[in-house]
């Protein structure tokens, strides 16, 4: 790489884009050579480690990259399978809002989407889902319209089916009912410790809590959450986020910059971060 | 002679597609970012009179030399001039707008 870097004048867009960590590869035409940085090189060989979920074209191949999915007997999961729809979700969609009719339901392959309850102005995270879960519970219990706003918030694949559909596809299900509603039994605990979590426990744990919470979800060492994102989250300003973050990187437990998130010391992390979070990720 | 004033034409309103093209290494983090960042902002500021590709210059190398790629993720705006072209992740929306010249009243 050290070669490329003098082709590219310095102080041009692309050195200065480098320097800041902006750019995954560079591109040596002398050499007709694509040079991946490091951090790039990094998550494709993690892409490549993990099932071929990232890969949205081998969907009929995906193993079952969604939790609940592949706790399915494989009769039921074929049956399933055939009628989902594998789609990429992108960061900031709003999936559901609270009092609309569901339209979709979502299995999050390695996508995050952040659960928001709002007291106007204010919103706050009142739940996460991703691989392990789904969005779209209250149709498995007999409701049609969504309780909570479902933001993405980590982009990526998930499948998603309409809303009707699968209302029909559970009827045939008996091993996804059952999953399901354990399912919403654990994010109903979930909420609750929340609920506690939010009143009582201090700003920088929770974002401890909830820096682990994404990273578990969408299963990359670099992930991507802005300050106004988690400052949604979390109910609080920006700036209070701004300082939080800056105590966990003053104790060298992550990286944050620019919205791009590395955990670097993870056991150093869950000690930060409340009680909530071991008790959360026991409840699963 | 006199010249008969031309009626003037009726002026049919028409929307300016703005054509990008985004080259990227996909799954890598800063691509994913860049993706995501700029849907966002063209939804938000071109609302549907964009079109988009996104080259993957792992799948597509050759692209990438042709074309005059130094790095990615990069963004070219094609159409309509003047060209323009931003690189990196595209996290600084201000810059994003001014690059693809999105201030201002739209056509």
């Amino acid at each position: 790489m050290k070669n490329a870097l003098p082709r590219l004048a310095k102080g041009s867009p692309e050195h200065q884009a480098i320097e800041a960590g902006e750019i995954d590869a560079i591109i040596d035409h002398a050499s007709s050579n694509v040079i991946l940085l490091p951090a790039a090189r990094r998550a494709l060989r993690e892409l490549a480690g993990r099932p071929a979920a990232a890969n949205l074209d081998a969907a009929n191949e995906v193993p079952m990259a969604n939790g609940l999915l592949a706790a399915l007997p494989p009769a039921e999961y074929q049956y399933l399978i055939a009628r989902f729809e594998p789609v990429t979700l992108h960061a900031g969609e709003v999936l559901q809002e609270p009092g609309a009719p569901i339209e979709y339901v979502y299995f999050p392959q390695d996508c995050v989407i952040c659960l928001m309850a709002s007291v106007d102005p204010q919103v706050l995270e009142v739940g996460l889902v991703g691989n392990e879960g789904m969005v779209g519970i209250s149709l498995a219990l007999g409701r049609e319209v969504s309780s909570a706003r479902a933001l993405v918030q980590g982009a990526g694949a998930a499948f998603r089916m309409k809303a009707a559909r699968f209302q029909q596809a559970l009827g045939q299900c008996l091993s996804l009912q059952r999953e399901l509603h354990r399912f919403a039994d654990k994010k109903l605990a979930l909420a609750r410790q929340t609920a506690a979590c939010n009143r009582f426990h201090a700003i920088e744990a929770r974002l401890a809590r909830c820096l682990l919470m994404t990273g578990d979800r969408v299963r990359l060492a670099v992930f991507f959450l802005t300050q106004a994102c988690l400052a949604d989250m979390l109910g609080v300003r920006r700036a209070t986020v701004n300082a939080a973050a800056g105590l966990l990187q003053r104790r060298n437990l992550i990286r944050y910059s620019r919205g791009r998130i590395r955990i670097l010391d993870r056991a150093g992390l869950e000690a930060a971060a409340c009680a909530c979070y071991t008790r959360i990720e026991r409840l699963g | 002679m006199t010249r008969r004033a031309q009626k003037p034409k009726p002026r049919r309103a028409h929307t300016t597609v703005v054509l990008l093209r985004l080259y990227i290494v996909g799954g890598a983090p800063n691509s994913v970012q860049a993706v995501a960042n700029l849907e966002a902002i063209c939804q938000e500021h071109l609302k549907g009179a964009y079109q988009l590709e996104v080259v993957d210059i792992l799948e597509h190398p050759q692209r990438a030399l042709d074309e005059g790629v130094l790095v990615t993720p990069s963004l070219a705006k094609l159409s309509p001039r003047p060209a323009a072209k931003l690189v990196g992740n595209l996290s600084d929306k201000s810059k994003v707008i001014l690059a693809l010249g999105l201030g201002g009243k739209m056509q």
